[in-house]
C-alpha cells in the first residue's frame, strides 16, 4: 500500500518549484515569457514535422506507442457504434452487399479471363508460337508471355544493404520467393563495388554507380541510398514512373529505418515490414491495354455457352424422361399388371418388364387411354394368374358369357350363378370356373342354376346319339400300370379325372334317357410272374382304380371292378398292365338291355 | 535468421576455393573469381539455439604484389585467412595479408591452415605456430580433401559470432 506523502515532503517539493521558477526568472527574465509564447505558437508545426517518425522510433523502442493507443482507439470506436449504430448499419449495408457483389464479380471475372488465358494460350496459334519461341529464347512460357503481354512488369523487388551486400527484404510478383535471391544480391553488391572500383571517380569525387544493367529479358534498376541499394527486376520498358517510385520509398524508408540501416548486424526481420512498401514498385503495364480492357473474352463465353446450352438440352431431356418414366410408372397401380422394371432413357425409349394377367388391360392400350405417346417400347410381358377382385370378376364374366342362359351376379366376392344351362353344359362350365379360381365350396354358388329339360320326342333320337358317343369316349380311355405295380401314377390320374367328368356327363344325358348305368372296371396284367399273382394283381390294380374314382364324386353303388389276370394275346400280352372301362345301361322306358362291347 | 558476411582470403592456390565446395550451396561459377574477383556462396550453419546464415564471399587470391580488393571486406562479419602448410612460405603470405586486412577493417579473424592430409613443408615449430595462432581468434587444420574440421570451424566461428551480439 502507498504511504501518503508527509506535510514535509509537500513543502520539500514546493521549495523546490519556487526555487526552479526564480532560477528560469534570473537566467531569461522577461525573455521568459516570450520564448513561452513563441513556443506555444510554433508547437504544432515542430511536432507535426516529427511526429510519423517519432512515433515509430519509440514503437520500436519500447512498443509502448500500440498500448496507448489500443484503448483510445477500442473506446472511440465503441462510443461510435453505440451512439451511432443506425448510422453505421446505413453504411455498412449498402457496403456488405456491395462487396459480396464485387467479390462475385472479380471471381466469375477471374475465371472466365483465366479459361480464356488458357484456352487462347494453349489452342491459339499465337499461343503455340508464342511456346516456341520462349523455348528458342531458353525462358520460361511464362516469362516470353510476360514480355509480350506487359509494357514492363517489376518482376523482383530487392531491398539490400549497401555496406554488407546482404538481402534486407524481397518481393516477387508471382509470390513465390527464389531461394537464391540472397546471393544474387550479395553478387550484385559484389559487381556493384567492381564497377565503382574499376571506373575512375566522377568529377564531383563520388564513386561511380551502377544504375542500370539490361539483359535479353530484363533490365535491373539499381536505385542507391547511403545504406541501403533498391534492385528492381523489370522485364520490358521501365518507365520513368517507375524510377521515381523507387526513388520515394527508398528515401522513406532510409527516414523510417535510419537507425536500423546504419547499425544492421546480419537480422533482417526488423526490415520485414519494408514488404508493403516495396510491394508499391511491383508495377505493371499491359500492351495495348485499351484494346484488352474492350476485348471480348469470346472464346470463353462461347465455350460456357456451349456448355450452357448442352446442360440445359440435358436437363430438358432428362426432365422429359422422368415425366414419361412417371407416367408409365402408374401402369403398376392397373389390376392384373406388375411392374418389375421400367428405365426411360433421353431418346424417350422405354423398356418396361411386367406380369400380366392375360384378363388384364393390354399395354398398348392402356398407354392410349392415358394418352402417352411412346415412340420406342421394348416390352417384355409375362403372364401370370392375378387374384385382384377386378380381373376375377372379369375372367368369370369372359367365361359365363359363352353361356348365353346363365345369369352372372356377385354377393360380395361370391359368384352366384342363375339361369338355365344344358346337361351337357354344366360340367364344361364348372370345370373352366374352377381353374379360374372358383369352387363350390369356396366363391361359388350354383344351386340356383337348373338344367335345361330336353324335348324327349323332338331330341331323343339326339340325345341317344350323344349318349353313345360319350359311352364311346369312356370307352376308349386305358390306364396304364408300371411293371408287378397297382399304384396309380400321375398320368394315370389325369385319365381318371377325364373318366370321372365323363361318366358324370354321361350320368345327366342317362337321366334325360330314362336310363340305368354303371361303370365297369377292368384289371389286366402282363404275362410276367405266376398266373395266381397275376389274377391277384389285376384285381388289385381295378380295385385301386374304383376307389379313386369314388374319391373323385362318383356313386360307388354304379361302379364294378373285375380283375381279367394276364391277358392270353402273344402280340399284347407282354405290355397289359392296364385297367379298361366299359359302361352298361339299361333302357328302362323300353324295358330294353344293352350293352356295348369294346 | 541472422546472416553474416564473410570472407575467404589467401593467396592462390591455398584452397579457399576447394574448403568451401562442397559444403554450400552455390549458383555461380567460379569464373567470377577471375573476372570481378569474388565469387559469393552461401552456407546455413545449424546452431542449437538459432540458424546463421553465412554469405561466403571467396575473394580472388592475393599476393605480395597484388593488392585485394578492399572494398570486399566492407560490411564483414570476419575473415578466414587460408594458408597452405604444404608450401613454405604460405604463412607468412598469409600473415602479411592478415595485417593489411586488419589495418583497414578490424574484425573477428580465423587462420585455417590448409591441405592437413598433405604432409608438413615449412619449418615452424610448434611455438612459432602457436604464437601465429594467437594472432586470430580461432584457428583449424583444415582438409578440403578429407573435409577435416571444415564443418567445425564454420559451427565454432557462428558461435563465436552469435555470442558477440
Amino acid at each position: 500500500m502507498d504511504k501518503l506523502p508527509s506535510s514535509e515532503a509537500v513543502d520539500a517539493d514546493k521549495q523546490q518549484l519556487q526555487q526552479l521558477q526564480q532560477l528560469r526568472e534570473l537566467l531569461l527574465g522577461k525573455d521568459h515569457q516570450l520564448i513561452a509564447d513563441v513556443l506555444q505558437r510554433h508547437a504544432r508545426g515542430m511536432v507535426g514535422s516529427v511526429l510519423t517518425e517519432a512515433l515509430h522510433d519509440r514503437q520500436k523502442q519500447d512498443g509502448t506507442i500500440d498500448k496507448v493507443l489500443q484503448p483510445i482507439v477500442e473506446s472511440s470506436v465503441e462510443q461510435s457504434v453505440s451512439s451511432h449504430s443506425d448510422r453505421l448499419i446505413g453504411y455498412l449495408y449498402p457496403l456488405v452487399g456491395s462487396l459480396v457483389r464485387k467479390s462475385v464479380r472479380a471471381f466469375l471475372t477471374d475465371f472466365i479471363e483465366k479459361t480464356n488465358q488458357l484456352l487462347e494460350n494453349s489452342l491459339t496459334v499465337k499461343g503455340i508460337k508464342w511456346r516456341i519461341r520462349a523455348k528458342q529464347a531458353g525462358v520460361s512460357f511464362a516469362q516470353y508471355a510476360a514480355s509480350q503481354t506487359f509494357v514492363y512488369r517489376v518482376e523482383h523487388l530487392l531491398l539490400i544493404h549497401r555496406e554488407t551486400g546482404m538481402l534486407l527484404n524481397s518481393v516477387n510478383y508471382n509470390e513465390h520467393n527464389s531461394s537464391n535471391v540472397d546471393v544474387i544480391s550479395s553478387m550484385l553488391s559484389a559487381i556493384n563495388d567492381f564497377v565503382a572500383d574499376s571506373f575512375t571517380r566522377t568529377s564531383d569525387g563520388n564513386e561511380e554507380q551502377l544504375q542500370t544493367i539490361s539483359t535479353d529479358n530484363f533490365t535491373l534498376l539499381i536505385k542507391p541510398g547511403p545504406y541501403a541499394l533498391m534492385v528492381a527486376a523489370v522485364t520490358g520498358n521501365a518507365p520513368q514512373q517507375l524510377n521515381d517510385k523507387m526513388q520515394i520509398i527508398l528515401e522513406n524508408l532510409h527516414r523510417l529505418y535510419d537507425e536500423e540501416l546504419r547499425k544492421y548486424d546480419g537480422d533482417a526481420t526488423v526490415f520485414t515490414n519494408t514488404e508493403s512498401q516495396l510491394r508499391e514498385c511491383l508495377l505493371a503495364e499491359h500492351k495495348d491495354a485499351e484494346q484488352q480492357k474492350k476485348k471480348t473474352p469470346w472464346m470463353a463465353l462461347v465455350l460456357i455457352g456451349l456448355v450452357t446450352v448442352a446442360a440445359c438440352w440435358w436437363g430438358v431431356k432428362w426432365w422429359q424422361s422422368q415425366q414419361l418414366e412417371d407416367a408409365i410408372r402408374e401402369i403398376d397401380q392397373q389390376p392384373g399388371i406388375v411392374l418389375q422394371r421400367l428405365s426411360a432413357n433421353l431418346d424417350q425409349s422405354v423398356s418396361l418388364d411386367i406380369l400380366r394377367d392375360p384378363d388384364a388391360i393390354a399395354v398398348d392400350d392402356w398407354l392410349q387411354q392415358q394418352q402417352i405417346q411412346v415412340p420406342s417400347l421394348n416390352l417384355r410381358e409375362r403372364h401370370y394368374h392375378a387374384l385382384d377382385g377386378v380381373i376375377v370378376q372379369q375372367r368369370a364374366q369372359r367365361i359365363v358369357a359363352d353361356f348365353p342362359d346363365v345369369v352372372l351376379q356377385w354377393q360380395g366376392q361370391q359368384l352366384v350363378l342363375t339361369g338355365n344351362i344344358s346337361a351337357s353344359g354344366k360340367p364344361n362350365l364348372l370345370a373352366r370356373l374352377q381353374s379360374a379360381g372358383f369352387s363350390e365350396s369356396d366363391n361359388l354358388d350354383v344351386q340356383q342354376l337348373g338344367i335345361q329339360k330336353l324335348n324327349l320326342d323332338s331330341n331323343h333320337s339326339v340325345l341317344q346319339q350323344m349318349f353313345k358317343q360319350q359311352v364311346g369316349k369312356v370307352t376308349v380311355i386305358q390306364l396304364d400300370f408300371d411293371v408287378a405295380s397297382d399304384q396309380i401314377n400321375a398320368s394315370a390320374q389325369l385319365l381318371l379325372d377325364d373318366v370321372s367328368l365323363r361318366y358324370q356327363h354321361l350320368k345327366l344325358l342317362a337321366d334325360s334317357l330314362g336310363y340305368q348305368i354303371g361303370l365297369v372296371i377292368i384289371g389286366t396284367s402282363d404275362q410276367s410272374g405266376s398266373r395266381q399273382k397275376n389274377e391277384r394283381l389285376s384285381q388289385s390294380r381295378a380295385s385301386n382304380t374304383e376307389s379313386a374314382l369314388i374319391v373323385l364324386g362318383l356313386n360307388s353303388s354304379e361302379l364294378y371292378s373285375v380283375g381279367l389276370g394276364q391277358i392270353e394275346v402273344n402280340s399284347i400280352s407282354a405290355n397289359a398292365r392296364k385297367v379298361l372301362f366299359n359302361v352298361i345301361y339299361l333302357d328302362n322306358i323300353e324295358s330294353k338291355e344293352g350293352q356295348e362291347p369294346q | 535468421m541472422i546472416q553474416k558476411k564473410i570472407c575467404l582470403l589467401g593467396t592462390s592456390g591455398v584452397g579457399k576455393t576447394s574448403l568451401i565446395r562442397q559444403y554450400v550451396e552455390g549458383i555461380f561459377d567460379k569464373k567470377y573469381l577471375t573476372t570481378i574477383g569474388v565469387k559469393i556462396d552461401k552456407k546455413l550453419v545449424q546452431l542449437e539455439h538459432q540458424n546463421v546464415q553465412f554469405m561466403l564471399w571467396d575473394i580472388e587470391g592475393a599476393d605480395r604484389y597484388s593488392v585485394f580488393q578492399e572494398r570486399y571486406l566492407r560490411g564483414a562479419a570476419a575473415y578466414i585467412i587460408v594458408v597452405d602448410q604444404s608450401r613454405s612460405p604460405s604463412l607468412i603470405e598469409g600473415m602479411d595479408i592478415h595485417t593489411l586486412v586488419r589495418q583497414v577493417h578490424p574484425c573477428p579473424t580465423v587462420l585455417a591452415i590448409n591441405k592437413s592430409d598433405l604432409e608438413t613443408r615449412w619449418h615452424w615449430n610448434s611455438k612459432e605456430l602457436a604464437d601465429y595462432k594467437e594472432l586470430f581468434d580461432l584457428s583449424f587444420h583444415t582438409s578440403a580433401k578429407t573435409g577435416e574440421q571444415v564443418e567445425l570451424m564454420f559451427t565454432e566461428l557462428a558461435e563465436l559470432l552469435t555470442k558477440e551480439r
